[in-house]
């Protein structure tokens, strides 16, 4: 009787240390939501007690209409699609190859691109601004995809590569007898199989430019090439701090990668998982 | 051509010397293979004519240069871009040479196949299997040209930037000429300059302890929200973890600069929020104070970066056996002990890879520390050095090589980085299963 009633009392212990904890998590994106709604600009003016001053959409209108958000959007959506769509070819046939083929310096190359992956781009940024200059790609969308799909490669090379490896070769042999060429075995076969982790590969290229700020900083000049990481991060800077705009803006970003990473959270996860555990 | 092949592989040396004389000579005089040989034969042809160009850029970036400053800036020799060419231009001759090792392989393997079939191939069915055999190459010609070019041409560069002066304000082409200093940058940094070297003494045992402090309390936190959530069964588990997982599905720039601006010492919600409560009543400097905004950080990031370990871990406690935990029941194990003796070891060697994945993500975590602080509090060096007192070696690197244009110091940092972060790299290539079959 009294271990039950000591039970209840903990189990109620427990919720209730949820749900402070899940107030403090929600915290600060209610207070965006609530900002985002607010009248007035500044966070110095803004009610700290969220909604408190009532709800307006000016600044979802001011988004649209005074500055070049969907703009924004636009080359943003496009850059990740790109580098998605391309990191997903390169890698996978890179990993392929790397996976079904022996050749001269195979080796030294895969190591070669272990080591590689350790550095952040940014590191070669300079060297990176001249050559995009010597081939005409500054201030050009395609520059920075470019940026992006050759930092992605090395790791995710290794990431398929060793995804692939555990797909058993006795099927690319039965294949090869039936007449099946190297391409048509690594579109028809290989990539089926490995639908999990180009899924997974797929996912992850095309969030991170979403927010990278580094490239397009560098790479793109004209007001009319900006990406939204640029473009928020305008709002609120040392000199000016418009950050009801800044999280109307923000709120736009994260409201479909919320529904989608929930949709997604299950998939993500065990594929994060496999994808390192597996090596 | 007429030229006759002994078929008992006694050939070999004639081959082997008419394909290293020139590429693709002995697809076409001996082994009759045409297109190929033509194919190879034209790529050494075009090298030969660039000879004299790839000479002087190779020159160029030995010598970087010489300073001529009575001629308009426009016409004067810019340093870094005859060093940038310079080392694509080597990139370029040793892919060459690599093309060249195929070439002759590739002939003494024509050979060889001719010497067990007794018969040349006819050239389509050369072409057949060339296209098979040459389909690594086309396979990976896209990764190899980017990673080329994009990745080892820039990172090369940058190592090689370390041995210059390249620097603001009086080594900065077109104006001025860049020099090679040999390891002077080194010097001044570890030790010949007193200022420097505190800096980076601070900035790299600041980047090892945040990238230990955060691994540590987003692993250790995700673990105890997955137990508190598995552990009590309760019917509204999900939804918590779907409140959990929010910071994680927020992308960390916007969450990073709401968090900015919300710890903001003179105007932000925060302390305001604690002022109206009555908790405080002079403003905190959450991101001001040089202690204070190195926990504010970690604990920001622990908000940002437990619901991905509290995921995952939740995903392997899930999978251990149920067995396991009944046989220990019965040989009378307490709940604390099923998790220190079964829970907590399992779970640590299946996410010992990610543990370390995630510590060297967070020696690069460059977003977490320059949206939320940009690097701030600014300390007594900070005018000098540009380095604040959250800053980070990659988040040093971006500011000196943005604002302070100290293009030479930032490639020391960078390879400062580069021996940090080698040994695990080579450890996590030692774990993988090509490696562990000896296959690589």
């Amino acid at each position: 009787m009294l271990s039950r009633v000591f039970k209840k009392i903990n189990l109620g212990l427990v919720i209730l240390f949820l749900i402070i904890f899940s107030l403090g998590v929600m915290y600060p994106l209610v207070y965006v939501v609530g900002a985002a709604f607010s009248p007035g600009n500044s966070i110095a003016s803004l009610n700290i007690i969220p909604f408190g001053d009532g709800v307006t959409f000016a600044h979802f209108k001011e988004l649209f209409t005074n500055t070049n958000y969907l703009i924004w959007y636009k080359n943003t959506l496009f850059i990740a699609t790109c580098t998605s769509a391309l990191t997903i070819v390169v890698a996978s046939l890179g990993a392929y190859v790397f996976s079904r083929f022996h050749f001269t310096m195979k080796k030294s190359m895969m190591l070669a691109m272990l080591i590689l992956q350790i550095f952040p781009s940014f590191v070669g940024m300079i060297a990176i601004y001249v050559i995009l200059l010597r081939i005409g790609g500054l201030d050009h969308l395609w520059g920075l995809i470019l940026v992006y799909l050759a930092g992605n490669i090395p790791y995710n090379t290794w990431m398929v590569k060793s995804y692939i490896d555990t797909i058993s070769k006795s099927l690319d042999e039965s294949a090869r007898i039936d007449g099946a060429n190297h391409l048509t075995i690594f579109w028809k076969i290989i990539l089926p199989i490995a639908r999990p982790i180009i899924i997974f590969l797929g996912i992850t290229s095309f969030t991170a430019p979403w927010m990278d700020f580094i490239f397009p900083k560098m790479v793109l000049r004209s007001a009319d090439k900006q990406t939204l990481a640029l473009g928020l991060f305008s709002f609120v800077t040392d000199k000016k701090n418009d950050f009801t705009i800044f999280a109307a803006g923000a709120l736009l970003v994260a409201i479909p990668f919320i529904i989608f990473f929930i949709i997604t959270q299950k998939t993500m996860v065990t594929s994060f998982g496999t994808a390192a555990v597996k090596e | 051509m007429g030229i006759k092949l002994k078929e008992d592989g006694s050939s070999k040396k004639k081959i082997l010397i008419t394909s290293i004389l020139f590429m693709g000579l002995g697809h076409l005089i001996f082994l009759k293979q045409y297109v190929k040989g033509l194919l190879y034969a034209a790529i050494e042809v075009i090298m030969l004519v660039m000879l004299p160009t790839i000479i002087s850029k190779i020159n160029g970036a030995i010598s970087l240069g010489t300073p001529k400053p009575d001629l308009p800036v426009k016409l004067r020799d810019h340093s870094i871009f005859m060093l940038i060419d310079g080392v694509m231009t080597l990139a370029i001759v040793v892919l060459f040479f690599v093309i060249y090792y195929i070439s002759v392989r590739s002939a003494l393997a024509s050979y060889k196949d001719y010497c067990i079939e007794k018969k040349f191939k006819s050239n389509s069915e050369s072409m057949k299997g060339f296209l098979g055999k040459a389909f690594p190459i086309f396979g990976l010609a896209p990764t190899v040209g980017l990673i080329v070019f994009f990745v080892i041409v820039p990172l090369m560069f940058s190592a090689l930037v370390a041995f210059t002066n390249y620097s603001s304000p009086n080594h900065i082409p077109p104006n001025n000429t860049v020099d090679w200093v040999g390891f002077a940058n080194f010097k001044a940094m570890f030790g010949g300059n007193a200022t420097w070297t505190s800096a980076l003494g601070r900035v790299a045992l600041w980047t090892l302890v945040w990238a230990i402090l955060a691994t540590a309390t987003c692993y250790f936190g995700g673990m105890l929200m997955a137990i508190i959530l598995l552990d009590n069964k309760l019917k509204i588990a999900p939804l918590f973890r779907g409140i959990f997982i929010l910071p994680y599905a927020v992308p960390s720039v916007v969450s990073m600069l709401v968090w900015q601006n919300l710890l903001n010492g003179s105007f932000g919600t925060v302390n305001r929020t604690l002022m109206k409560l009555g908790m405080i009543h002079t403003a905190i400097p959450w991101l001001g104070d040089q202690w204070l905004s190195k926990f504010t950080v970690v604990m920001i990031n622990l908000w940002a970066g437990f619901p991905y370990f509290m995921l995952l871990i939740t995903g392997t406690m899930t999978a251990i056996s149920a067995d396991l935990f009944e046989a220990a029941k019965i040989d009378g194990a307490g709940r604390f002990q099923l998790f220190k003796n079964i829970t907590l070891p399992l779970v640590m060697y299946q996410t010992m890879p990610l543990i370390i994945m995630s510590f060297t993500h967070n020696i690069n975590n460059f977003g977490a520390i320059f949206f939320l602080t940009g690097g701030k509090p600014v300390l007594s060096d900070t005018t000098t050095t540009s380095a604040g007192g959250t800053d980070l070696l990659v988040t040093w690197i971006y500011k000196l090589t943005v604002n302070l244009m100290r293009y030479n110091y930032a490639s020391v940092l960078a390879i400062m980085i580069f021996v940090i972060l080698a040994p695990f790299a080579v450890f996590q290539f030692s774990r993988t299963k090509s490696y562990k079959e000896g296959e690589l």
